[in-house]
């Protein structure tokens, strides 16, 4: 895109985008941590994630203030505006995704001792995996200015879906062999429920990027498994 | 979070004009009434109030302005570099070579471009031609002219666009080397590109001198300015950090200025 | 139609038709002058017209040569004294003095002054110069003269200087500019072409005045280039020819009138020229 005549609007938009992306890559090293925190039951690790999020919050606020103030200085107009409320809708999502891994940090925390069955945490793991790439890749996506890209974490966000719904009935499944899982796989119950919420955020930037590149929402419906996931229908649906 | 050039260098911003309780007088009516504020170095300060509230006034008492009419007078204390600009023995061309202006509409002399630039330079100093003509390049490229302008300098300056005029008197002030611009509402007669340029023009400058500027366009004065000052009925009533002026002000009276809702 | 609106276009048109007629009626008349001078004053044209001296009575030769250079003569000087005086008080009346209750007084005489019937003029110069200097002389003359060209350039240069934005002042002022770097450099330049212009029409005023001649300079028969004795001039010499019983005479009258004519149309239209040429950015 053309400069702006007035070159600081340009360094102050540049720096909205590196503050996302910076908020982004933190996002990211949570979630993975969280998983790992929880597949290792490493209470340190649930720890340091639960400290990373308050570093977050900070961020959020300063992107806020940031961009309000640039509102009200530089009065931008079209692609700008976009640019500049976008990237408070972002910031929103990207804070929530670490809120989310902070919650996992809790449980890990609330289970206290490491569990013997590798087992039954395959699936939680595979799922976090799965939401990491999704948010690598809409970060990615976002930083090249890549819609194609971000369209591409849009339309898949069912996989993540699919995969919730599989490990809702496996989870299940342990609970009914042997009732001393229950506890246990409640939590897991509750982490995979905030992975699988932190891919609808994921899906979320890619909807915003989508209205920042181009100016109009995305109005597809996007292609679903089923009407209601079973999982959403237990553990209470607040599906954005 | 003023980003000032000095800020950048990691220095406090010090004052370069102190106004202390000035009162100004047209014949018997008061205009200003008793405003102190300081503009800071490397900091541009915007005036911004409705038609009349005296931030016309109040600049054009920095450079003594009002002294070419009869009945106009100023009382209190204004402080260039800790010099009192007020008082009578004051040298005023040598103070209005110190405190440049530019005003509303583009000024150009009746004279080439060239001579435009080179007139003022001549006030003060005796150059070579060659010598001259660095001087005159400098200061049309720090005006951002000089690519626009560069093959016909022989030309009036009445020929160029209302936007590069008003560059051209931008040139013309910043080439004697003031150390304080006013900005008397330089882009009311300006184009939405123009004023642009002129703004960032005025964000450039910023790193050598200190810029005040009066506008009748508070969304100019966020996008331009460090510090805003609101005046109303020659009062000022609110001064402090643009961007806190605009998103928070602390008096009820310029939020409803600058939020449309001014009875 | 509406009525209202119907009786006024008729009044419209009644009142457009007398102007149109009005202007018609004295254009036609400036018309007429100008074609019976070049009817009658054509005739008289001639090389022998610059370079012969008046005729005495009765002679069928001669020319108006020293008629000519006199009216020349004291035309130039005549300005030459007028408008420094001129341009140096319009100044002072729009610059220095804008704000000084003496400049009202000062205007008002000039105003007196400009409108002063030329022949007053002529009677003062009589009784101030002539008298004293004991006889009629060319310079007198080209004083009388000078005293009409003051009040028309006072008159321009202030109103032009006035014409000068005072935003161009103070821009000059806010560069550190002395105030008579500012009047001269940059006031009147930009009025420059406004005071040529005056100049100018006050130069093609005196170029015809009879009246304040009459009684300074008189008329010279001879050839003569001595300021201070009687000079030979046109309008003068026009007026004597004109009531003299001779034809000769009455046709050098019609030369000499289409010649100052002339002069003062191109004076005027050079006027024009350099006028416009303030207004042509």
């Amino acid at each position: 895109m053309t400069d702006h005549t007035v070159k600081a609007y340009d360094v102050e938009l540049q720096d909205l985008a590196r503050r996302i992306s910076e908020m982004g890559g933190i996002a990211e090293s949570m979630l993975a941590s969280s998983v790992k925190a929880l597949v290792r039951g490493d209470n340190m690790l649930a720890d340091d994630v639960i400290r990373t999020d308050s570093q977050l919050d900070v961020m959020e606020r300063e992107v806020n203030e940031k961009a309000i103030l640039m509102i009200a200085r530089r009065q931008p107009m079209a692609v700008d505006l976009r640019v500049i409320a976008s990237t408070i809708k972002m910031a929103a999502d990207i804070e929530r995704i670490g809120d989310l891994a902070k919650n996992i940090g809790k449980r890990v925390k609330a289970i206290g001792m490491p569990f013997h069955q590798q087992s039954l945490v395959n699936g939680v793991t595979h799922l976090g995996n799965m939401a990491q790439e999704r948010l690598r890749m809409v970060l990615d996506a976002y930083a090249s200015r890549n819609l194609d890209a971000a369209l591409e974490v849009w339309r898949h966000d069912d996989d993540i879906d699919a995969l919730h719904n599989s490990l809702f009935r496996e989870l299940l499944t342990y609970m009914m062999e042997d009732p001393r899982n229950i506890t246990f796989c409640t939590h897991l119950l509750f982490c995979a429920k905030n992975i699988e919420r932190m891919g609808d955020h994921c899906t979320n930037i890619a909807e915003t990027m989508h209205y920042m590149v181009t100016g109009s929402a995305l109005t597809d419906v996007r292609p679903r498994a089923g009407a209601v996931p079973e999982a959403d229908a237990v553990s209470g649906s607040e599906h954005d | 979070m003023t980003q000032g050039a000095a800020m950048a260098t990691g220095q406090t911003p010090k004052a370069k004009i102190e106004v202390k309780n000035l009162n100004f007088y047209y014949g018997e009516s008061k205009a200003l009434k008793g405003n102190s504020l300081e503009l800071l170095e490397h900091q541009v300060t915007a005036f911004i109030g409705p038609s009349g509230c005296g931030k016309s006034t109040l600049l054009r008492v920095l450079n003594r302005m009002y002294d070419l009419y009869p009945g106009q007078r100023a009382e209190g204390e204004v402080l260039l570099d800790g010099k009192n600009i007020l008082d009578p023995a004051v040298d005023l061309n040598l103070l209005r070579s110190r405190v440049g202006m530019v005003f509303q509409k583009p000024t150009p002399f009746p004279m080439t471009i060239y001579d435009n630039i080179a007139f003022g330079i001549r006030l003060y100093e005796n150059l070579p031609k060659s010598e001259m003509d660095g001087r005159v390049e400098t200061a049309l490229k720090g005006a951002a002219l000089w690519n626009e302008v560069k093959d016909k300098l022989n030309a009036s300056g009445q020929s160029l666009s209302g936007g590069q005029q008003q560059r051209l008197c931008i040139a013309r002030t910043v080439a004697i080397k003031p150390d304080v611009i006013l900005f008397d509402e330089p882009c009311s007669a300006l184009d939405p590109i123009s004023t642009s340029k002129i703004e960032e023009l005025i964000d450039e400058l910023r790193a050598n001198y200190t810029i005040a500027i009066v506008t009748h366009n508070m969304q100019q004065a966020a996008r331009v300015s460090q510090k805003t000052a609101f005046m109303y009925l020659g009062e000022l009533v609110e001064f402090g950090d643009t961007d806190e002026i605009f998103t928070a002000p602390r008096e009820k009276r310029t939020q409803d200025y600058i939020t449309g809702r001014f009875g | 139609m509406n009525p209202i609106y119907a009786s006024r276009r008729r009044s419209d048109l009644i009142v457009r038709g007398l102007c149109f007629g009005a202007a018609a009626f004295g254009l036609s008349w400036l018309a007429m002058i100008l074609f019976s001078l070049f009817w009658n004053g054509l005739a008289g044209l001639s090389v022998t017209l610059f370079t012969e001296m008046t005729p005495p009575p009765g002679s069928t030769t001669g020319g108006l040569a020293n008629a000519i250079v006199g009216s020349l003569m004291m035309t130039i000087v005549g300005v030459a004294i007028g408008t420094p005086l001129g341009l140096l008080a319009g100044t002072w009346l729009a610059e220095y003095g804008r704000y000084d209750r003496l400049a009202t007084v000062i205007r008002f005489i000039n105003d007196i002054l400009l409108s002063a019937p030329s022949i007053i003029i002529g009677l003062f110069i009589y009784g101030f110069i002539v008298v004293p200097m004991g006889g009629f002389s060319g310079f007198a003359g080209a004083l009388a003269l000078a005293v009409i060209v003051i009040p028309v350039v006072v008159r321009t240069t202030e109103n032009m200087l006035h014409l000068v934005p005072n935003t161009l002042r103070e821009a000059a002022s806010a560069l550190g500019m002395p105030r008579s770097l500012v009047i001269r450099r940059i006031a009147f330049r930009a009025a420059r072409a406004g005071i040529i212009t005056g100049v100018l029409l006050a130069t093609a005023r005196v170029a015809g005045e009879t009246a304040p001649l009459l009684f300074t300079s008189l008329s010279n028969q001879f050839w003569s280039l001595d300021i201070t004795k009687p000079l030979a001039n046109l309008p003068v010499t026009i007026n004597n020819f004109v009531q003299s019983p001779y034809a000769y005479w009455k046709q050098l009258a019609w030369s000499g009138a289409l010649l100052i004519t002339l002069a003062v149309l191109s004076l005027n239209i050079a006027a024009r020229v350099i006028g416009g040429e303030r207004t042509r950015k």
